[in-house]
């Protein structure tokens, strides 16, 4: 197995629209409807009666008022509305399921992209989570994927559809009047202009709009966060006056925004208006020197409409085509994202071990040529406590990251009962490995779920067994509604001593061979703290396990203490061992608790 | 602290839906002015509008007079023929002229409708309204932000006022024009045939039934979608969140499970929803079709016999276009009164919020303050019944330092949060100095007090304006002088920019002992007589918790000290210590002294306690120098 040769690189959040349409992209996109051709297909063929039915039904409109009201044919009206009301009810009954299949073929490609993405993040290691912010992956999952439903399931059909009318109402005018016609298609770049125009500064101004509105929100976050500090420092006045000013710069953004379609949309409207006077002039005087017939003149007051209704909305299309397309890239930008490495596609499961970890002459880094652990190499016997202590930064955590081969060594080796890392398959490993963070992580969802993820098939006794045997059952029932109580975002907050007895069972119900544990930095009140030291005694006994230790009684418990600076073990040996030394730890150990030795009693 | 977020929070008393219209009416009634110059606006524009329609109906009849010779007279509007001499192509261009004068008007006149309306939504209502809840909102108390989270804080300035300030645009203003736009086309209808209008009319009823009755439907449809897909967001965010616990119990298989499953709930979802949605428009132009139909063979015959010009059955057709298009928005214009009372709830509810705590009329401001804090008989709860603090009595003398030791929840940062009163006391009083907290300058009492949280929020401003937060207007030598003494100057002086890097949003990086650190040198910068520290170490790396103790401890010389803390050699330093049970001080004294008691202090002394091999390996090995 070798490390990918693409470096996953962050990915960029620049909203900067693309400036013209990437055919390669849609095509990847449009591969995508693969799966669902004959619904695409069928779209298709609707989407072409659409185009052909709207013109068809203003024509007819037309031709009963010009013709058969304008010469008296009171029997041809009921004829013609007849056929209007037939035409009229096929055109709607078309437009449901032109609508339906759309919505549903965006939505089929929508929810597949969705799984597509979500199973690539879940091949992608850890690493990939450390260097991502989650708003980051929210986004590529709401804001992007929508857009490109956009794309998918409006836009291309949509267009047909506008494009058909204009093309069949222009045909239409072209047969009745070629001279009027000509008038009517002069008027056609003057208004696509004029939107092209205010369509590109309009854009700008939102952006600004949006920009301002972002400060406006991030500056009342921390101040509703912050609102302890900005109370008890009596800070209420500048505070006022700075979000006053961001308030200020917001409404003048809108403003600007405003101004701009102020402009726009009664020019557009003018524009419509100059045409129908240039119509009612030109055509009239054809009319009246018998060139057309006033029937034409009719016609060409609907069907000129027909004609111009699309602009804007193919303007619109165009707009959204492109917004897609910036959605596509960077949902495809993700998913393309090699793994920085995955299992060799030899690796084999890891059989039943005994649990005994060793390093041998590891090296690693995060970041080619910046090392972070030099020449590592011990050897942890089955059950063995091995605590690793050292200041932030020091090497702790990423020597516990190896051992869970949630990263690989850059040189030197990891060797699980003497299987190379390399060579095993991360989940056969990870089956016999079980961790407690040091944030305590919980889903949302019950008690119950968050123990479970330990073994997900055990049964409601197991799961007693496991707290039975941490001695935290009564806790656990403490909480409202026991190990059915809701946690995180919907649910009540659990005290950091709670959360951390879910997390030691979860860790129990998994029983693994290999233990991984980042103690929590923050202190709890001393009873908790008694009653977790107990169950973490009970946690690791019999385990390999791999502690960052931060509690005393902890420390004094592990059967080897690894001490850690810049990236090598400075220290080993036990605790008794390490306080004769007199070195790197017992300096630390003094500092730890509070430069109370020597010197005052206990 | 287990607050149970309820979004109807402290004002319990709901406003009713009438009461909250009037407040809303009466609020509106500040920008008539404007309001009523934005509808002057749309009045005339919808006058203008329907003139142009007839303009084009009267064009129709004059060619139609002039091509076939038996059609009826042209009937001009308010005996405005044109002079007999005039011929047909002279009176053709005047109608075209006309109608583009018309347009002319028309657009200037829209031009300024949209910036009138444009001020009165964003330069008055919105940012008056944004002001005015920040503004109560720094001022609240505490209370009110245990009760609400944050999000919905946030919303309330952000969306909430959107929605209310809708009642004024998009009820007030929307209404108003639908009204007379309908009244409007319907006497014009009915001015040129009252049996045509009639019977073009007659469909309007069930497009309006239609309109209400898919709102209705519409609106929970697309709140339940909104939450499942909430719901699959949160599953993919949290797998990400806790991706180290997913893979190390080799989880991914399961998780991707769960927001594939999440994923279909969301498309069932959809699908329920796209048949009724894509049956909805069709219908729409049905029914409106439909009445273009009953128009055309009812119009059509009267055309036909004389009784109706062919031009008047154009602009009816014109006229009902446009009648259909008001009776849709008939159920937009409800649709957003629902949202703006319900925005307007919200938004009312932190208006009339009671600002608990605020200096009284006559405040005492004395010269200086020397630091004796004084509690008798406090008793304090965050909600009736549920007594947090019970019978509090204390006296520190200037100078001293108080350490505060109790289980999660004793009410231990409780009791420090009542001296800069963030709350007041339910019974009992606080005094310092001698002088009743509630008497004192509540501006000159806090920034005599000098605050260091469990977990210290700095802000996305520089270091320098961090640490200046409580003075704004210090010198740099002065911010400088404070970081030394809080044992941060070293390591500012080392970041990119020094002391004006700019933070990071939660200022992820600094180290928690960095942050803290700041947060010190930021109280001190007050100079403050009294010295507040909740548990200052929590949040920060053991490794790095000493620096943290260095610097409260030059911090805290010559100040009135309250420091809640679970660590021993902190509670050794006190002067005299207090443990906390269920809001009640059990155990008070010196560290010598509660040690001979067998209480709480001292089983939390045992717990931590260096034991005895550790201590003689230690002082007896070969280490040369001290701590």
């Amino acid at each position: 197995m070798k490390l990918a040769a693409t470096v996953a690189v962050a990915l960029h959040d620049d909203d900067e629209l693309p400036r013209r349409l990437d055919y390669s992209v849609i095509g990847r996109l449009l591969a995508y409807t693969h799966r669902y051709a004959p619904l695409r297909n069928k779209l298709l063929v609707l989407v072409l009666a659409r185009a052909i039915q709207t013109p068809l039904l203003t024509w007819l409109t037309a031709k009963v008022i010009s013709g058969s009201i304008a010469h008296g044919d009171y029997s041809k009206v009921c004829l013609g509305v007849a056929g209007f009301l037939v035409l009229e009810l096929f055109t709607e009954a078309v437009f449901v399921f032109r609508m339906h299949l759309a919505l549903r073929l965006g939505e089929a490609v929508v929810h597949d992209l969705r799984n597509e993405l979500h199973r690539h993040m879940m091949e992608m290691p850890l690493s990939f989570f450390q260097q991502t912010k989650v708003g980051r992956l929210i986004s590529r999952m709401t804001s992007d994927v929508d857009n490109l439903r956009i794309g998918v399931q409006d836009v291309a059909f949509v267009s047909m559809i506008q494009f058909g009318t204009m093309v069949i109402s222009a045909l239409l005018m072209a047969y009745y009047d070629w001279m009027l016609f000509a008038v009517v298609l002069a008027m056609v770049p003057v208004l696509w202009w004029l939107i092209e125009y205010f369509r590109g500064k309009m854009i700008l101004a939102y952006k600004r709009v949006q920009a301002s509105f972002s400060r406006v929100t991030a500056t009342l976050a921390e101040s509703v966060r912050g609102i302890r500090v900005i109370q008890g420092f009596v800070r209420q006045d500048v505070n006022g006056g700075l979000f006053g000013g961001l308030i200020h710069d917001h409404s003048r953004n809108n403003m600007e925004a405003v101004k701009l379609s102020a402009v726009f949309q009664p020019l557009l409207e003018f524009n419509g208006q100059l045409f129908l006077a240039v119509l009612l002039v030109v055509g009239g005087y054809r009319a009246l020197h018998g060139t057309i017939s006033l029937e034409t003149l009719i016609q060409f007051l609907f069907l000129s409409n027909l004609f111009f209704g699309p602009v804007p909305v193919l303007g619109r299309q165009y707009n959204n085509a492109l917004t897609a397309m910036a959605g596509a890239e960077r949902v495809f930008e993700l998913l393309d994202m090699q793994p920085e490495w995955s299992d060799d596609p030899a690796a084999k499961d890891l059989p039943e071990i005994k649990g005994r970890v060793q390093f041998r002459h590891l090296n690693f880094e995060y970041v080619p040529g910046e090392p972070v652990l030099h020449d590592i190499n011990f050897t942890a016997e089955p059950g063995q406590v091995t605590a690793l202590v050292g200041h932030t930064g020091s090497g702790k955590s990423s020597i516990i990251k190896l051992v869970a081969k949630l990263y690989l060594p850059t040189s030197g080796e990891v060797l699980i009962d003497g299987h190379r890392v390399e060579t095993i398959s991360g989940l056969s490993l990870h089956r016999q490995i079980g961790t407690v963070p040091q944030d305590n992580f919980l889903f949302s969802g019950t008690v119950r779920e968050n123990i479970l993820l330990g073994r997900t098939a055990a049964t409601d006794a197991e799961v007693a067994q496991a707290l039975d045997a941490l001695d935290v059952r009564d806790l656990i029932e403490e909480l409202p509604q026991g190990l059915d109580t809701q946690v995180g975002e919907k649910g009540v907050n659990l005290s950091l001593g709670q959360r951390q007895i879910v997390c030691f069972a979860r860790a129990m119900l998994a029983n693994p061979k290999i233990l991984i544990l980042d103690e929590a930095t923050s202190s709890v009140d001393p009873v908790t703290e008694e009653r977790l030291q107990s169950a973490l005694m009970k946690l690791l006994e019999g385990r390999t396990s791999f502690v960052i230790a931060h509690r005393l009684s902890t420390i004094r418990h592990a059967h080897a203490i690894l001490v850690m600076e810049r990236g090598r073990i400075a220290e080993r040996g036990t605790h008794e061992e390490l306080c004769l030394h007199g070195g790197v730890y017992a300096d630390l150990y003094r500092q730890f608790i509070g430069g109370s030795v020597p010197g005052a009693a206990a | 602290m287990d607050v149970p977020e309820r979004d109807a929070g402290l004002s319990n008393q709901q406003l009713s839906n009438t009461k909250l219209i009037g407040r809303l009416l009466r609020m509106s009634w500040q920008y008539r002015a404007v309001c009523l110059q934005v509808l002057g606006y749309q009045m005339v524009l919808l006058v203008l509008g329907v003139s142009g329609l007839t303009l084009s109906g009267l064009t129709v009849d004059v060619l139609r007079k002039t091509l076939q010779p038996g059609a009826p007279a042209v009937r001009w509007p308010w005996h405005l023929s044109p002079p007999a001499s005039w011929s047909p192509f002279v009176i053709l261009c005047v109608l075209g002229g006309a109608v583009l004068a018309m347009a002319a008007v028309r657009a200037v006149l829209n031009y300024s409708y949209a910036i009138a309306a444009g001020r009165l939504i964003h330069v008055q209502i919105v940012p008056n309204l944004r002001a005015a809840i920040f503004d109560k909102m720094q001022r609240l108390s505490f209370r009110f932000f245990d009760a609400h989270a944050s999000g919905t804080i946030i919303t309330r300035v952000t969306r909430d006022v959107q929605l209310l300030r809708s009642f004024v645009d998009g009820v007030l203003i929307q209404g108003a024009i639908m009204i007379v736009s309908l009244g409007l086309y319907f006497v014009y209808m009915l001015l040129k045939h009252p049996g045509l209008t009639a019977a073009s009319l007659s469909l309007t009823p069930v497009l309006w039934g239609l309109t209400t009755w898919y709102s209705r439907w519409a609106q929970p449809a697309y709140a339940r979608n909104a939450q499942l897909f909430d719901e699959m967001i949160l599953t993919m965010a949290e797998g990400a969140d806790g991706a180290q616990v997913v893979k190390v119990f080799g989880r991914e298989k399961e998780e991707h499970q769960k927001f594939v499953d999440k994923n279909q709930a969301v498309r069932d979802q959809q699908r329920r929803i796209f048949l009724r949605s894509s049956l909805y428009s069709p219908a729409v132009h049905l029914i409106s079709q439909s009445s273009v139909a009953v128009l055309l063979l009812y119009g059509g015959w009267l055309v036909i016999h004389g009784q109706l010009s062919l031009g008047d059955l154009i602009v009816f057709a014109g006229l009902l276009q446009q009648f259909g298009e008001q009776v849709r928005t008939m159920a937009t214009v409800v649709n957003t009164l629902q949202q703006s009372l319900s925005g307007a709830r919200r938004v009312f509810e932190v208006l009339d919020t009671p600002v608990e705590i605020e200096s009284p009329v006559n405040a005492t401001r004395p010269q200086r303050i020397q630091g004796n804090v004084r509690f008798e008989d406090v008793h304090f709860g965050f909600r009736q019944g549920a007594q947090a603090l019970r019978g509090i009595d204390l006296d520190v003398q200037p100078g001293q330092c108080l350490a505060i030791l109790g289980e999660t929840g004793a009410g231990k940062s409780t009791l420090i949060s009542l001296i800069p009163r963030f709350y007041d006391p339910s019974r009992g009083r606080i005094s310092i100095d001698g002088v009743d907290l509630r008497r004192l300058d509540l501006e000159m009492l806090r920034r005599n007090i000098g605050v260091v949280f469990q977990q210290s929020l700095l802000f996305s401003i520089s270091v320098a304006d961090n640490i200046a937060f409580g003075h704004p207007e210090a010198s740099r030598e002065q911010i400088i002088e404070a970081a030394k003494i809080a044992r941060a100057h070293e390591f500012i002086t080392a970041l990119p920019k020094g002391y004006d890097t700019i933070l990071e949003e939660s200022a992820t990086n600094l180290s928690g002992g960095q942050r803290q650190r700041i947060a010190i040198a930021r109280a001190i910068m007050l100079k403050p007589a009294i010295l507040l520290l909740d548990d200052p170490t929590t949040a920060v790396d053991p490794d790095t918790e000493h620096e943290v103790w260095q610097a409260i401890e030059s911090a805290t010389s010559g100040r009135t000290t309250f420091v809640v803390a679970n660590r021993l050699s902190t509670l050794k330093r006190a002067d005299f210590i207090v443990v906390l049970d269920e809001g009640r001080i059990v155990e008070q004294g010196t560290h010598a002294e509660l040690m001979r008691q067998s209480g709480l202090y001292r089983r939390t002394a045992d717990l931590q306690a260096v034991d005895s091999v550790s201590q003689r390996l230690l002082s007896g090995g070969a280490f040369s120098g001290g701590a």
